[in-house]
């Protein structure tokens, strides 16, 4: 047996007896049995090549499970077809591993795990987030005794790219405070609804020191998981769409590629952190938070993460929101809520909460007001905090390669 | 006249397992990349009723896991092959004397003469799941399954759902979630979720009731057909006409998915409108695909599909994501989502351009009907001479 299925293994059930597979009357029962002789398959001995026909089994299950997570909208799937695809993806990750793997075969068992835990129903206490950890210990070491890729020609590059910052008025910029009290952040700001930059709060985050936040540094935590990337200028474009790439790939493609007008590519509003938890060790959730009324573990981080040139466009969050600038700069506008009447929301329910202005290029024949709304300003640096209160309108442009991670809380 | 059938396979309900040729392990039964000849345990009563030259015309209907055929002649009985049948396949004795039968995943429906049953086939009990007094039709008149008088059997409670006679409904197909409809002059319906395209009202919104497809005003249609999230029909000048989701080539226009070889792992809602391509006839859209231009991810009104120069569309049957169309020369051309060898080219590999399948040809067969199941296809065909004669 290889060092790696015994890694593997481990944090299996012993036998088939303590591996349930339990399911409502919703999933049909010629799936069932299909997971029960991917079971089966698991803890019989070696029979002669039985890692084909566990994965053509762990496949179909794969292939029904996904057609049944895209019949109807997303919120209506039975939540069991979501246990069904990750179960799936579980088999199929073993199948692909049963057998010395190819460091290639392990990448592919890795983009399976994703897979599970992108669009699949939490299993067996997470077994996926275990399963993914064991194989990126071994593609990192596979990797290790290549040899690395030529890390600075890029990184010169970005930096050329780097626009003028826009320039701030005195009059209309966020001000900035120093590692405020509780008491003073409170009473200042989280009550009255002030946005504020905080400077000098999360100077500990190790992304700020040790382990230092590059390009270099993501791809080696993160470079073969497969993360959800939006391609377009901003979400309310026609030819906006969603693909999965891994982050590697994602890095290639739309922040090294030497090309000109290659697409912008942002890996957006994604909770990596849960995904990758070897990346949250390098984040700390501020202390601010603990003044909100709901459990730590209701906080929602998400990573925002791309190149020169995404744009948010003007919307709003029903949470607070605590938005840290790791790598790279942003322009930030803010409106109050009380403006919301000058900002001229989309009519459809799916975009009530977005502004139709184009905030720098406003068509101001058409959305007169928008001119008359104030608003605040400011280029978010690293190590900076931006405190977003909740139902104010934002409105945010990166400047250059940019990793925001935002905290939304309540 | 013989059934094929070819695709998945896993639960044998094409070639069972007691047929299998010996060798065949697990991994190759559970796909028939080629067609083959579709046999079921009334082999025997078909044999005694060849020897009355009541040469064996039988109805298909595939869901994922099972097929069912009723024989048209002799004992009219429903006979199930697949997930949870007998090695040689099962009777189902309570369907005797039914004249029409259709399958789903959860329930087979069974037409009589004066009523409509519902069954159970995942569970079953001594008695219908649910069953309808029909009144007794017209001589004319033949309505198939799912339609009933006044309404349709839909795949799960509740099963009746009335329609309006103002449609005088021809036929009618369901899809997971959208429904097509075909009213007697000739008139497409749709209706249900359109987040795909596959309603064809140029939009990708839901529609409650059926609601006409004006791109296909005045076309006069013959037959329609639905897939997973797509949809076609034929007209009566042999004309083909596809619309909805292309993720796996299944309309027949270049599909980018595809290519890239991307199409399973798309997230939920990667399906992004691309209506301002979809303007292009589908003519031009497969002249562009050569030059790797322009890519269909969803084409939200009817687009018209040569699949061959020289002659026109017959039938056309719609799988999950894979569509098959029979040729009045008695051709059979597949296209979409191959893995499971739906297509019949001999590969698990999928075509965004619709392919003969070279078997009938090459065993002197001619095609005359084709029925998808979600991830298989069974096409009808007859020896050449035969049908000369």
């Amino acid at each position: 047996m290889s060092a790696l299925w015994s890694n593997i293994s481990a944090i299996l059930p012993l036998d088939e007896a303590h591996f349930p597979l339990l399911f409502s009357d919703s999933v049909d029962s010629s799936v069932v049995e299909l997971l029960l002789r991917c079971r089966q398959r698991l803890y019989a001995d070696m029979a002669p090549n039985p890692q084909n026909c566990a994965l053509t089994n762990a496949q179909i299950i794969t292939d029904l499970s996904w057609e049944r997570l895209n019949t109807g909208t997303w919120r209506d799937v039975d939540k069991e077809w979501r246990r069904v695809y990750a179960y799936g993806c579980l088999f199929k990750a073993l199948a692909l591993c049963r057998r010395d793997p190819s460091p290639e075969i392990v990448r592919q068992a890795v983009r399976t795990c994703d897979m599970g835990l992108l669009m699949g129903a939490s299993i067996m206490d997470n077994v996926l987030h275990r399963l993914v950890q064991i194989l990126q210990t071994e593609v990192r070491r596979a990797t290790e005794e290549e040899v690395h890729r030529e890390p600075n020609v890029q990184a010169k590059k970005i930096k050329l790219e780097v626009p003028p910052a826009p320039v701030i008025e005195k009059t209309t910029a966020v001000p900035r405070m120093h590692c405020p009290s509780l008491e003073h952040f409170k009473n200042n700001n989280l009550l009255t609804k002030q946005p504020v930059i905080l400077v000098g709060i999360i100077n500990h985050w190790p992304a700020l020191n040790d382990h230092c936040w590059s390009l270099e540094y993501i791809r080696s935590i993160a470079g073969c998981r497969t993360v959800p990337v939006e391609v377009g200028s901003r979400y309310t474009d026609e030819e906006w769409s969603q693909r999965l790439l891994t982050v590697n790939e994602f890095i290639d493609k739309y922040i090294s590629a030497k090309v000109e007008d290659k697409p912008v590519g942002y890996l957006a509003q994604h909770q990596l952190f849960d995904q990758i938890p070897e990346l949250k060790e390098d984040i700390r959730i501020p202390d601010y938070c603990c003044l909100g009324n709901e459990d730590e573990d209701n906080i929602t981080i998400n990573a925002w993460f791309g190149p020169l040139g995404t744009v948010s466009p003007l919307h709003q969050d029903p949470q607070h929101n605590f938005l840290a600038q790791v790598l790279g700069s942003k322009y930030i506008r803010l409106y109050s809520p009380s403006d919301s009447g000058k900002l001229y929301p989309h009519e459809s329910p799916l975009l009530h909460n977005t502004s139709q202005v184009e905030v720098e290029n406003p068509d101001v024949e058409r959305f007169p007001e928008f001119v008359e709304a104030p608003y605040l300003e400011c280029v978010l640096k690293p190590g900076e905090v931006l405190f977003i209160p909740t139902q104010h309108w934002h409105y945010v442009r990166s400047l250059e390669l940019s990793f925001s991670v935002s905290f939304w809380w309540s | 006249m013989y059934w094929f059938g070819f695709g998945f396979n896993a639960f044998g309900q094409i070639l069972d397992s007691g047929k299998r040729a010996q060798g065949d392990d697990d991994v190759k039964s559970s796909t028939c990349l080629t067609p083959k000849r579709f046999d079921h345990v009334g082999e025997r009563e078909e044999k005694a009723d060849r020897q009355r030259s009541l040469i064996g015309t039988k109805r298909l209907s595939a869901c994922w896991s099972r097929t069912a055929s009723l024989c048209l002649h002799g004992e009219r009985r429903v006979y199930l092959q697949g997930f949870g049948a007998d090695v040689n396949g099962s009777c189902m004795n309570e369907s005797l004397g039914c004249k029409d039968a259709l399958l789903g995943e959860r329930y087979l429906t069974l037409g009589f003469k004066n009523k409509v049953e519902c069954w159970d086939v995942q569970r079953r009990g001594p008695a219908p799941a649910w069953s309808m007094e029909t009144p007794p039709e017209d001589e004319g008149a033949s309505l198939r399954l799912p339609l009933v008088p006044g309404g349709y059997i839909a795949s799960k409670p509740p099963f009746y759902r009335p329609l309006s006679p103002q449609l005088k409904v021809e036929s009618l197909a369901l899809g997971a979630e959208h429904a097509v409809l075909l009213s007697g002059s000739g008139t497409v319906y749709t209706w249900g979720i359109g987040s795909h395209g596959q309603l064809g009202h140029s939009g990708l919104t839901p529609e409650k009731e059926p609601r006409p497809v004006e791109a296909l005003w005045g076309v006069r249609i013959n037959s329609v057909s639905t897939g997973g999230w797509h949809s076609a029909c034929v007209s009566a000048g042999g004309d083909l006409y596809v619309w909805g989701w292309n993720e796996s080539g299944q309309l027949g226009l270049p599909s980018q998915a595809m290519r890239t070889s991307q199409g399973q792992e798309s997230v939920k809602g990667t399906a992004v409108p691309c209506q301002e391509a979809s303007t292009a006839t589908a003519a031009e859209e497969q002249k562009a695909g050569e030059s790797q231009d322009v890519f269909i991810s969803i084409q939200a009104f009817p687009a018209l599909l040569d699949i061959t120069e020289s002659c026109d569309v017959g039938k056309v049957s719609c799988g999950s994501r894979h569509t098959a169309a029979v040729t009045t020369t008695g051709d059979l051309y597949t296209w979409g989502w191959g893995d499971y060898g739906q297509l019949g080219h001999g590969t698990a590999r999928s075509s965004d351009e619709p392919l003969c399948v070279d078997f009938f040809r090459q065993e002197g067969l001619r095609v005359v009907d084709v029925v998808c199941g979600p991830w298989n296809t069974f096409a009808m065909a007859t020896k050449e001479e035969v049908a000369q004669s």
